[in-house]
């Protein structure tokens, strides 16, 4: 009988110990520069260790699809979405909530760019001579590359971009996208102008080659996300500490990595338009 | 009055296995060239030479510093390769032993093997996350269904002799040790070596979707046009392969499994709940576990366009077929003991091992540049992948034959000596190949040829796993299809001569 109760504390005691020593897992996909992803993001992972007061890891993931999964399978408790793949991975998680966004995200905007050879010019409203063109979108489940974008060519010409170009592909990345329509593979190609204005500025693009001919209204987009039980898993408040940790964050080379200049207050509501957009178009259910 | 019969060439008519190969390849050339007109093969070439000067400079001057922890990646993808087909041998011997005995088991095979190893890998994620369980079981299930099938046709091949000599009473199991298994016992070895090879090709895909071997930096570097940083991993893989021969030695093998065993990880905890979610919500559509008719007519209103989707996967897959029989037979001279001088060997060996270690989704990119977006990057990417790999087989077979005309001259020897006696395996090796081949046409939706694998990717990431699932059964009962037609057309005559294999 002794024997069966120390069992049962010394079992009490393993299980508390491994709930206190808890990971805090978080993923995050920058959409550019994915280089020494690891090397970069475990230093956001010591940042958050030091102001949170538990063992924080970073998970590398290649994909939105494979975040969301993660996210939805408690393999990581956080995570840095773009603006459908959070809405996606809060709508499969109850209770899960927006934390926080880029300064840039709140504004954020996806550019047309065009090869010379289409002679188009940058105008204030999408010219209808795109009409026809070949035309790449980039990953199938990107905001700013494909979901706005796209809801935007529905909203000028009130068709399907399928008839409203004589192509349209999936480059599956800005980058791609870039060097796809900078090599006149496609006409036309929709793109993060983040991702855009760092090419340029790196000099990685000719600009006499390919050239933006329209920038979309604004919209919402990357955000960090926490999982609703987290509070629950890691002690009363634990959230909103997340939060304050992301929002205090101010070393350049931490923020680099996503990269923004600083993070700022989020909440669910503010994704409503991306949600009704996705529905929409059929991307979410 | 005469009559002169109609003079018909020998290989229409004739009756041996020469003209009856031979009718039987320009059917397929023929049917290829007949349905060409139904695929899409325009070319639109404007600026590509600035992209691909980018990707030369990056093969030439690798960045080495920028490749992180290389050798991790590169123990993980050599360890998921070898465990990977090891678990597959495991699974799919006793198949083999059962395999023409039950269709069902037949069927059972051709199920694994039509699902490629990433949407293996991509329904395993659901469940087991990025663990080293989700790699190794998208590399041994369906390798399981290979293994069932192509040990059992080399069993069925194994002279009866010594098993009808054997006296009456002994048990199966018996007779198979002692007759069977050991007449086999090399061709099994020197497939299953052969399959390894694929098993590390196939472990450098995985990173494609984020298991972290060697594909999971090469990927994001060659995306983001980092291709100084490509190229260090190109030549990383191109090495490995190239140098297969030395390391893959038996006696070093099971140091390599034991060492490999302490780089596989994370190992999951496997959470049965989430499994459950997974088998019985996630991949069947709601409506039907809800029994609501009127909502399984909207949810099959959500299905892409079957029969266009059916049709390229079909028409791209006959067409890789044929160009890789092409490839294969313009290639692999090149390689070849008998043909050239050293250096022409080497360069040639070089050139075969770039191209089949290469993955397609790059080749096809390149192709993509340079051509356009149409279905002809897909097919030339097919083609030279595959036609590759199998001239670099044929051109193995062909050294170990030693010519019996040494006097004749070259090409001489290559059409009247050498070819006629590898030309049955070659067709072989091509039917085998065409199985993967049209599984591959999955991958290279992305090039926007709307095969069945394009939707299925793009349902895998609207995160729509019941359609997802229904694609994939679409496809694998395709592939049965294919399957049993080829049982029946291809000549039984073609042996299954793997190189290495004599």
């Amino acid at each position: 009988m002794r024997w069966i109760a120390a069992t049962a504390a010394a079992l009490a005691l393993l299980a508390q110990g491994v709930q206190a020593n808890e990971t805090f897992r978080f993923t995050a996909i920058p959409d550019e520069d994915q280089s020494r992803l690891i090397e970069r993001f475990s230093k956001v992972a010591d940042y958050l260790e030091a102001q949170l007061d538990v063992e924080v890891e970073y998970v590398p993931v290649k994909s939105y699809g494979a975040a969301v999964t993660a996210f939805r399978n408690d393999q990581v408790q956080l995570a840095w979405f773009g603006g459908l793949s959070g809405v996606q991975a809060r709508r499969l998680v109850p209770d899960s909530r927006a934390l926080a966004q880029g300064k840039e995200d709140a504004e954020f905007k996806s550019y047309f760019i065009a090869h010379r050879s289409t002679g188009l010019e940058a105008t204030d409203e999408l010219p209808s001579d795109i009409r026809d063109l070949s035309f790449t979108f980039g990953s199938k489940t990107s905001t700013s590359g494909r979901l706005m974008p796209e809801h935007f060519l529905r909203q000028r010409f009130d068709e399907p971009p399928e008839a409203i170009f004589s192509r349209v592909g999936f480059s599956g990345d800005h980058s791609r996208t870039i060097a796809l329509v900078e090599s006149g593979t496609y006409e036309l190609g929709a793109v993060n102008y983040a991702v855009w204005e760092a090419a340029v500025e790196d000099d990685r693009v000719d600009t006499d080659k390919v050239e933006v001919i329209w920038s979309t209204p604004s919209y919402p987009d990357y955000q960090w996300t926490l999982r609703g039980d987290a509070d629950e898993r890691f002690g009363e408040g634990f959230g909103n500490r997340v939060r304050d940790a992301l929002l205090a964050m101010d070393d350049p080379e931490l923020l680099q990595s996503f990269p923004r200049s600083a993070f700022i207050p989020a909440d669910n509501a503010m994704y409503a338009p991306i949600e009704q957009v996705a529905e929409s178009l059929g991307l979410l259910r | 009055m005469t009559v002169t019969p109609p003079a018909r060439p020998l290989w229409f008519t004739g009756d041996a296995l020469g003209p009856r190969l031979a009718r039987h390849t320009l059917t397929l050339v023929a049917l290829a060239l007949l349905l060409l007109p139904l695929a899409d093969l325009s070319i639109v070439t404007r600026d590509p030479w600035a992209e691909l000067a980018r990707m030369a400079q990056g093969l030439a001057w690798p960045a080495w510093g920028a490749v992180e922890s290389p050798f991790h990646a590169l123990g993980l993808t050599i360890s998921v390769a070898l465990w990977g087909t090891l678990a597959g041998v495991v699974l799919g011997f006793p198949l083999a032993l059962l395999f023409h005995r039950s269709r069902l088991i037949r069927s059972g095979c051709a199920f694994l093997r039509a699902i490629h190893e990433l949407f293996w890998a991509l329904l395993f994620l659901q469940v087991f996350g990025l663990s080293a369980l989700t790699a190794l079981a998208a590399l041994a299930i369906p390798y399981a269904g290979i293994f069932a099938k192509v040990y059992a046709e080399i069993l069925e091949q194994t002279p009866r002799a010594p098993v009808d000599a054997l006296p009456p009473g002994g048990s199966r199991l018996v007779r198979f040790v002692y007759t069977e298994l050991p007449l086999a016992w090399p061709r099994l070895v020197a497939y299953t070596r052969y399959r390894f090879e694929c098993g590390l090709r196939a472990s450098v895909l995985l990173g494609f979707v984020g298991l972290p071997t060697l594909g999971f930096q090469l990927e994001t570097a060659f995306r983001e046009g980092r291709y100084h940083e490509a190229g260090a991993l190109l030549w990383l893989f191109y090495l490995l392969i190239a140098s297969l021969p030395w390391w893959s030695h038996r006696r070093l093998l099971p140091v390599l499994a034991i060492g490999g065993a302490f780089l596989l990880g994370p190992w999951p905890s496997v959470d049965g709940a989430l499994l459950w979610r997974f088998v019985s919500q996630d991949i069947w559509p709601r409506p039907l576990l809800e029994w609501d008719w009127p909502g399984l007519a909207s949810w099959l209103t959500r299905i892409p366009d079957l029969a266009p989707a059916i049709g390229n996967t079909l028409l791209l897959g006959l067409l890789g077929t044929v160009g890789s029989l092409l490839v294969a037979l313009a290639m692999w001279p090149l390689a070849s003991r008998h043909f050239g001088n050293r250096v022409s060997r080497l360069a040639g060996s070089g050139l075969l091992v770039l191209l089949r270690s290469t993955p397609e989704l790059m080749l096809a990119f390149i192709f993509l540049l340079l051509l356009g977006p149409s279905m002809l990057p897909a097919w030339l990417a097919l083609a030279l992948h595959n036609g590759a790999l199998i001239a670099f087989l044929i051109a193995r077979h062909a050294d170990s034959l030693t010519p019996g005309m040494p006097n004749l001259p070259v090409s001489g020897r290559l059409a009247y000596e050498l070819l006629p006696r590898l030309y049955p395996s070659l067709l072989a090796l091509l039917y085998y190949r065409a199985e993967v081949i049209l599984r591959e046409t999955a991958i290279l939706g992305m090039l926007g040829v709307a095969t069945l694998g394009y939707y299925i990717d793009e349902n895998f990431q609207y995160l729509m796993f019941d359609i997802a699932f229904f694609l994939l059964l679409v496809t694998a009962a395709l592939n049965i299809a294919v399957d049993a037609l080829s049982r029946r057309f291809r000549p039984k005559e073609a042996p299954l001569d793997v190189p290495g294999m004599d």
